[in-house]
């Protein structure tokens, strides 16, 4: 069953067709891989998925049910949550904290509760948020401040405040890019460990060994165009693709 | 509103426009290139009308002379103040904002004791009247169009075809990759003050003649030249100069047909309108 | 945020102002500190905003509703104060919803320059509609508050009141925010796009914070109109909205006692000169030395002078500042 469904996403900016017409399924549980080249238009189809951008022209189905228009705060309230390229945390807060408030605004508390319970957030929420530290490895820098973390950790944590608002579909931008080859692993187990877990995943990724290793299906984007669909034998021996990335060189770290 | 007096309404409007155009260019430059909207050009502008008062009024220095003065001068202020205002200041775009309106402040509440209680008036540089398609015009106001003109030009020719001016193009589209090929970010910076500041002195400067003079006289072309960038597109230099053109027009036969502050009004709700539904303004792109 | 950063020093500096100044000064020092208070109103409550990251430079505007629709409806209708205020501050609020709902989309630059564009277009209002306000004229003959029909005829008795209130609105304002509603709109402070993604509504809420301090920015008004009983346009314009902004960023940005230092220290500081231009001129001197050297603002005094200190003695290294 098609826990996302796009029909004919097209997203324009004044000439550029950034996203072109694109058909895109993920099917609950599975992994699956948007690539492309610089500019094919992944980042806006992220932006469009999660309500940041509006498509200038086709619809957005989710389990089911049509989130086309809605805003960035309706389609995650709805489960589909999403983590940034960049590391957008809320860096003057501990680690536990950013991961808190991932649960706590998520937690769709009634207005009543939101302007009257203290700041302090109880003791069942304190330990859930540890749990996600624990889940991502990061329990042993609880404490310590977003900004003071190294620049691996701060992308992991974005994955974990991601999970705390409970996602049945997780949107990860460039969760490996700028790792080495011992952290792009780790992280990439946490992927499957997260997936084994129940969540869907659909990332885009430049490094090619995280994504051919762990997606299921890959799908190709270039020049906003869906240019291939396939397992990651499928698409890393298919001509067209090959020769879109022709010139850029395929095979990163 | 007869014929005629349209049509002196639109000549004085070109007028008017020229002056909000060098307001207007220099704020939509220090803008494009380090995201500030100068809150203290109002009072250069200011400064500037004053330095003629001083120098060519009161000092005997021809007008020409004390004009290019006023504009070095108020050049070096302002790459005086990028230096010791602008670049210190750490922590984002709001902090300078707040450093900039606090020397705004420091400035016009400076000049009354410094200049005095007193209105200041300079008289005409080219007295009399003349006649422009039937109408009279003075000529003080006509000659600020061809003055405003030649800025204008040269500022174009110095963005596009000096080096410095490449470099300045170079900071506004990407500051990081302006300064990895070698551009001395800070230098050119204090350059976009100093040309910004000397043109809204050469406005002041232009204007001396025309209105009386006090400390705050800055504070309505500054907020005009707010209403033209935005117009116009923040750093957009040919929005500007459109912008500034309609709003000169639009003020002077507005304010012609329904007084001065009417007119004011209905630009600000036009403004607040334009930021509502087409915030990058008519020519601008989204930046 | 860790540190209750004098706090109650702040308070009980607060209740020996109000409690003393009537007895130990004159009628000059209680309408200099009943404007003080004022101003501590203003600040506070733009606060909330400034929090949610929007650069608010408009809220003497929403002051200026305030006082014309309180006084007009007590001089020309007889409304009595506790309801002309209440209406002062609603209108005031109803017109930050107008301006807000729209303008609350707009990022930066943009939201500010509507912020000056509005406060431009409520003084050209009150000004230009001389039938109602009296225009450039003034409004003058404005009564005195009362409180439950009994009108404050003393300064004392005006103060208290302001005092009163003021004391209510930090009250309300510091529960805000340390209540959820005050975390998430830090949250919108420090990423919104990041909030927004975890499923905060981040348009409500910034509305929210803005109306809040529309409404208190009105009662300041309304107040003020009745303690002054004189109201003119001008006054209420962008000057006013800047020093606001600027009691913010002097007193400090990361603490709930920020604004009210930075509205004390600079109200007093610039008394002395009021009505001479001396005063704007030490205000703006001010304003550039704590931009330059205290970014923090006032609040992180103590923390700088500490460091000082600690550097001098030279002993243990002293860990890098906070940028």
């Amino acid at each position: 069953m098609a826990l996302l469904e796009t029909r004919d996403l097209t997203r324009v900016f004044g000439g550029l067709t950034a996203v072109n017409r694109v058909d895109l399924t993920v099917d609950k549980g599975e992994i699956v891989g948007l690539i492309g080249p610089n500019g094919a238009g992944k980042t806006t189809c992220f932006n469009l998925l999660s309500g940041f951008l509006r498509p200038t022209r086709g619809s957005i189905v989710f389990d089911g049910q049509d989130i086309t228009g809605l805003r960035p705060h309706q389609i995650a309230g709805r489960g589909l949550v999403r983590t940034f390229q960049l590391t957008t945390l809320f860096q003057e807060m501990t680690a536990l904290e950013n991961v808190l408030l991932g649960l706590h605004l998520h937690s769709g508390k009634g207005p009543r509760q939101v302007l009257f319970s203290r700041r302090d957030f109880p003791a069942d929420e304190i330990a859930r948020g540890r749990d996600v530290l624990e889940f991502t490895g990061l329990a042993p820098h609880a404490d310590q401040l977003t900004r003071n973390l190294p620049h691996g950790h701060q992308r992991v944590l974005g994955i974990a405040m991601a999970l705390a608002a409970q996602p049945r579909l997780l949107l990860l931008d460039e969760p490996v890019t700028g790792m080495n080859l011992d952290e792009s692993g780790h992280v990439m187990d946490l992927v499957r460990t997260i997936r084994s877990r129940g969540t869907t995943i659909l990332l885009v990724e430049h490094n090619m060994k995280a994504v051919m290793g762990t997606c299921e299906r890959i799908v190709v984007l270039n020049f906003g165009q869906k240019l291939a669909e396939g397992t990651p034998s499928q698409v890393s021996t298919s001509p067209a693709v090959i020769q879109a990335y022709l010139g850029t060189g395929i095979a990163h770290a | 509103m007869t014929p005629a007096l349209l049509v002196q309404s639109a000549i004085v409007g070109v007028s008017l426009g020229s002056i909000y155009i060098l307001m207007a260019l220099g704020l939509t430059l220090m803008f494009g290139m380090m995201h500030i909207i100068n809150f203290a050009h109002g009072a250069v502008y200011m400064l500037g009308a004053f330095v003629i008062y001083y120098v060519f009024f009161q000092g005997g220095v021809p007008y020409f002379a004390a004009f290019v003065a006023s504009m070095i001068l108020l050049g070096v202020f302002g790459y005086l103040v990028e230096r010791s205002i602008y670049r210190p200041v750490k922590g984002g775009i709001e902090p300078t904002l707040v450093a900039l309106l606090a020397l705004t402040t420091f400035l016009q509440a400076a000049g009354y004791p410094v200049f005095g209680q007193l209105d200041k008036h300079v008289p005409p540089v080219f007295p009399g009247t003349t006649n422009v398609f039937g109408v009279g015009i003075s000529i003080e106001r006509l000659m600020i169009i061809p003055v405003a003109g030649a800025l204008v030009i040269g500022l174009y020719l110095f963005i596009n075809k000096t080096r410095l001016g490449a470099a300045m193009r170079a900071i506004e589209q990407d500051k990081e990759a302006a300064a990895l090929q070698g551009v001395n970010v800070h230098v050119v910076n204090g350059l976009a003050f100093a040309i910004g500041f000397a043109l809204a002195a050469a406005s002041g400067a232009l204007m001396a003649p025309i209105f009386k003079l006090d400390p705050m006289m800055g504070e309505q072309p500054l907020l005009k030249a707010f209403i033209i960038i935005i117009l116009g597109g923040l750093g957009s230099i040919p929005g500007a100069i459109l912008g500034g053109l309609m709003l000169g027009l639009i003020d002077s036969i507005v304010a012609t047909a329904l007084g001065a502050e009417p007119a004011f009004l209905l630009s600000f709700v036009f403004i607040i309108m334009l930021l509502l539904f087409r915030p990058t303004g008519l020519f601008g792109y989204a930046s | 945020m860790r540190r209750k950063l004098g706090v109650p020093i702040v308070l009980a500096m607060l209740a020996a102002l109000a409690l003393l100044v009537p007895a130990l000064g004159g009628d000059y020092y209680v309408h200099v500190f009943a404007l003080v208070f004022t101003n501590v109103i203003l600040a506070a409550s733009l606060r909330p905003s400034l929090t949610c990251g929007q650069l608010n430079i408009g809220h003497s505007a929403f002051m200026s509703v305030g006082a014309y629709t309180s006084a007009l409806l007590a001089k020309n209708l007889a409304v009595p104060f506790e309801v002309s205020l209440l209406c002062g501050a609603l209108l005031a609020t109803a017109v930050g919803l107008v301006i807000g709902y729209p303008a609350l989309r707009l990022r930066g630059v943009y939201f500010a320059m509507v912020t000056v564009a509005f406060v431009e277009v409520i003084r050209l209002i009150a000004q230009l509609w001389v039938s109602l306000t009296r225009g450039m004229s003034g409004l003058s003959g404005i009564p005195k508050p009362s409180i439950l029909g009994m009108t404050l005829t003393s300064r004392a008795g005006q103060y208290y009141l302001v005092v009163g209130l003021t004391l209510m609105i930090l009250l309300v304002l510091w529960k805000l925010e340390h209540s959820r509603l005050g975390l998430i709109w830090k949250s919108i402070g420090m990423a919104d796009n990041l909030a927004q993604s975890l499923g905060v509504n981040i348009a409500r809420h910034k509305l929210l914070a803005f109306m809040l301090g529309c409404f208190f920015a009105g009662t300041a008004g309304a107040f003020y109109a009745h303690f002054i009983r004189f109201l003119f346009p001008p006054e209420f314009g962008f000057l006013m909205a800047t020093n606001i902004l600027v009691y913010n960023y002097v007193g400090g940005r990361g603490h709930f006692v920020g604004p009210i230092v930075g509205a004390i220290f600079l109200s007093l500081l610039s008394e002395p000169f009021r009505g001479s231009p001396y005063e704007t001129i030490f205000f703006s001197i001010a304003m550039l030395l704590t931009i330059l050297f205290l970014p923090g603002g006032l609040i992180t005094l103590p923390r700088k002078l500490a460091e000082l200190r600690s550097w001098r003695t030279a002993s243990a290294p002293t860990p890098s500042p906070a940028a």
